[in-house]
């Protein structure tokens, strides 16, 4: 059975996708049988593994259980890891769900079948509140959210646990950190000490993360050792130890 | 859901350097330093692995399960050191153990064969150099047990990606019809296990031989009593060493099955010595009973563990480490007598004597010279009679005793049944026979199992209550044999629906009109 874990905030470019990518890249490099969905129309996680943003049929189809994920999967160029890719398609995904029965636990169903061939499903999702989201939200059993440590980030985190109150578990953790920034240490004191459920582990704002576009790899390859490297491999480790303690579907 | 893997045997005396650079000369690659790789495959005594289709492997301190056909990874987990012995049952819930407990059950994985391999990796790439097929270039050496290595043919592995079967496809097409290679036979694990000296699907304790209805009964019964033998000797080392439970258990099996032959045929042995035999398979029963029973009682006992309120769950471990180390002592008296002389005379001079069985005189086996499919017939018709017997004279009011003895016949006639009767009566007959016969003895199974298991408590009462929480284990004992009663009884009152079934009108006939 699978855990599904969705890379989420409102909020555009905070490093969702960075995100995604690397932990679903660990979890595979851990011996996990790993599968990773880009939801996002824009295709960035698609994009970094050099796989086609098509599928065939396109998001309508997937949705209506017209085609079946299993046929659309791409195995990427890491061991264990494999891609659902991003289809232009998924910009319509709100109207596509919205003539659907019970549109919100469509997303689930199109991943109820992998359940058994994967340990972990990551979702990489679009920016936004949506029909997309709440479908989002009904088949995780946890949501990663980045945040950047700035004014009204602890807002935003409010903001999003009232959203998903009695769903997945809310797993945030601080990206993009500049610790020579005083406001961002301020406002991370701030956060942690309010919120329990934020992660001890916090993604550095670094070169290499930004590289990840150039060189369409993961920060293990491009920097190992690095300090994004090991920031995500503790963050990894940090959302394994928190999904122990919560529950699996 | 992945499609196959394919090996390609590389020419002789090639490098890995080499073949990559021939590779590139044909296709788009990424290619990998060459690196060298140890790596230890395990499966257990009886090949279930192999079986199953699947591969265990340790390197560089991981151990993985994959599909041997396709390659795929299944699971995998990190463990510091390869391990000498490994039961599924014992590791920490996870993926790893999820797809090995199923398959493996109660054995023990070993270590199969040990390789050293020079591996690189390649990628063939496309425009926008993704990987759309993997090759694994190997040159792999199996270490023997004196260290010497033993160099098997290099080959080519095409690990195929998902959704990019089309370019496997061509791949295949260049490596065959451009460079002329040929897919290998077997499997690189196949190939070393052979290289090794070893038996490819490991050591079967199953008793598949093929018998003739017409052939004499003493030529019918050395054929059954020697594979018997061989189990009995394949399985002796695993259970002195106690590498798993299961090879005391299939030790005992063949003994007693072995007996079953001796009482059920003894027309076809010369009485005098068949005595002696019987008196030593006996023994060899009887010296491995205890320590059997303990090992089912140990295994079983997170399953009696839950027959008790939650809350006294932990109340049971006093008996647990009492039993534990009634366990142990049993072990080692058994494994004093099966080191024994006596032990090792038992085995080789009934081994002897089985072989000579059909050249001994025929004075005094009366049956020696008659067809096995007619001997074995008319004692099946006995057996089934006698049980009849003996079931209908049961019932609320019988002691434990008839039950048991019930029980005794019916593991007769199913030996009987499955050694004798199912290579030479048709199979329509003889399987729903043995599964009628299969319901019964499990009713009767649980029945004598659960009388055992509430006499083995009692006699262990006064050592668990001498422990430090002993008094307190002593009552979640008690709730442990009211409810063993209650199983108890629950037999009782299945025992009338299966022995009905058993003793069918219809049945009956059916016996009658196949085995006479
Ligand atoms: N830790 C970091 N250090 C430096 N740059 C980063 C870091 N994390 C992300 N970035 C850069 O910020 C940009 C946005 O990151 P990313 O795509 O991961 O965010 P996102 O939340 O998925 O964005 P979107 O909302 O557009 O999907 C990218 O160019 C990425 O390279
Ligand atoms: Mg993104």
């Amino acid at each position: 059975m699978s855990r599904v874990l969705a890379t989420y905030n409102i909020k555009g470019g905070v490093g969702k996708t960075s995100a995604a990518v690397n932990l679903s890249y660990l979890a595979a490099r851990g011996g996990a049988r790993t599968l990773l969905w880009d939801l996002d129309p824009q295709g960035a996680s698609t994009y970094l593994f050099r796989i086609r943003p098509k599928v065939r049929g396109g998001g309508r189809r997937l949705v209506r259980l017209k085609t079946r994920a299993d046929d659309l999967i791409k195995g990427t160029d890491y061991l264990g890891l494999d891609l659902l890719p991003a289809d232009f398609s998924y910009r319509h995904m709100d109207l596509a769900l919205d003539g659907t029965k019970r549109p919100t636990a469509r997303l689930a169903r199109v991943l109820k079948p992998l359940y058994r061939h994967y340990d972990y499903i990551f979702l990489d999702c679009p920016p936004s509140i949506s029909l997309v989201s709440e479908s989002v939200f009904e088949a995780a059993d946890a949501l990663l959210v980045p945040i950047i440590p700035a004014t009204l980030s602890s807002r935003t985190f409010a903001q999003l646990e009232e959203l998903v109150a009695g769903g997945p578990q809310v797993l945030a953790f601080f990206s993009m950190v500049e610790v020579r920034k005083s406001l961002h240490r301020e406002v991370m004191a701030e956060l942690r000490a309010r919120h329990v459920t934020m992660l001890g582990a916090a993604i550095p704002a670094a070169d290499e993360v930004e590289r990840m576009g150039v060189d369409r790899s993961v920060v293990a390859e491009i920097a190992p050792g690095g300090r994004a490297a090991l920031a995500y491999e503790a963050l990894w480790w940090d959302v394994k130890r928190r999904l122990d303690l919560g529950g699996r579907r | 859901m992945a499609s196959h893997a394919h090996d390609y045997l590389l020419p002789a005396r090639v490098t890995l350097e080499e073949a990559g650079e021939l590779l590139s000369e044909h296709l788009d690659l990424r290619q990998g330093a060459v690196s060298s790789a140890e790596r230890r495959f395990y499966d257990t005594f009886d090949g279930l692995l192999r079986a199953a289709g699947l591969a265990a492997a340790y390197e560089r301190g991981r151990l993985s399960v994959t599909d041997s056909s396709s390659g795929e990874l299944r699971a995998a987990a990190e463990l510091a050191e390869p391990p000498e012995r490994l039961l599924a049952y014992e590791l920490p819930h996870g993926p790893l153990r999820g797809v090995l407990e199923p398959v493996v059950e109660l054995r023990a994985l070993l270590p199969l064969v040990h390789l050293a391999t020079d591996v690189r990796e390649l990628g063939v790439v496309d425009a926008a150099d993704k990987i759309v097929v993997r090759i694994v270039l190997e040159r792999p050496a199996v270490i023997i047990a004196s260290g010497r290595r033993i160099g098997l043919a290099a080959r080519a592995r095409l690990g195929p990606v998902r959704g990019y079967e089309d370019e496997l496809l061509d791949v295949r097409g260049t490596l065959e019809a451009g460079l002329g290679l040929v897919e290998a036979e077997r499997t690189v694990l196949d190939e070393a296990v052979l290289a090794a000296g070893e038996q490819l699907g490991g050591v079967s304790s199953k008793i598949d031989l093929r018998l003739r209805a017409d052939q004499r009964a003493d030529a019918a019964a050395a054929a059954v009593l020697g594979r018997l033998l061989e189990v009995i000797e394949a399985n002796l080392p695993g259970t002195i060493a106690d590498v798993d439970s299961e090879f005391l258990h299939d030790f005992r099996v063949a003994v007693r099955r072995s007996r079953a032959v001796q009482r059920e045929l003894k027309g076809v042995f010369p009485p005098a010595q068949l005595a002696s035999h019987r008196g030593e398979l006996r023994w060899l029963q009887q010296v491995t009973g205890p320590s059997r029973d303990l090992d089912v009682y140990v295994l079983d006992f997170d399953a009696f563990r839950l027959t008790v309120p939650e809350r006294f769950q932990a109340d049971l471990d006093p008996l647990l480490s009492v039993l534990r180390g009634r366990r142990l002592a049993a072990r080692r008296a058994m494994v004093r007598e099966l080191r024994s002389d006596r032990a090792r005379e038992a085995i080789s001079g009934w081994g002897s004597f089985i072989e000579r069985l059909e050249s001994l005189p025929e004075e005094g086996r009366v049956d020696a010279a008659r067809p096995i499919g007619e001997l074995a017939g008319e004692r099946i018709v006995k057996v089934y009679r006698r049980m009849l017997r003996m079931g209908r004279a049961i019932d609320a009011s019988s002691p434990p005793e008839a039950y048991h003895e019930l029980r005794k016949k019916g593991k007769e006639l199913r030996y009987l049944l499955e050694l004798l009767a199912a290579p030479v009566f048709p199979g329509e007959v003889v399987k729903p026979m043995v599964r009628s016969l299969k319901s019964l003895q499990d009713v009767l199974g649980r029945h004598q199992d659960r009388e055992v298991q509430v006499a083995t408590l009692r006699s262990l009462a006064g050592e668990v209550s001498a422990l430090p929480a002993g008094a307190v284990a002593l009552m979640a004992m008690g709730v442990l044999v009211d409810w063993l009663l209650q199983d108890e009884r629950a037999a009782r009152d299945e025992f009338a629906a299966v022995f009905t079934e058993f003793a069918s009108p219809e049945q009956r006939s059916l016996v009658k009109d196949t085995f006479r």
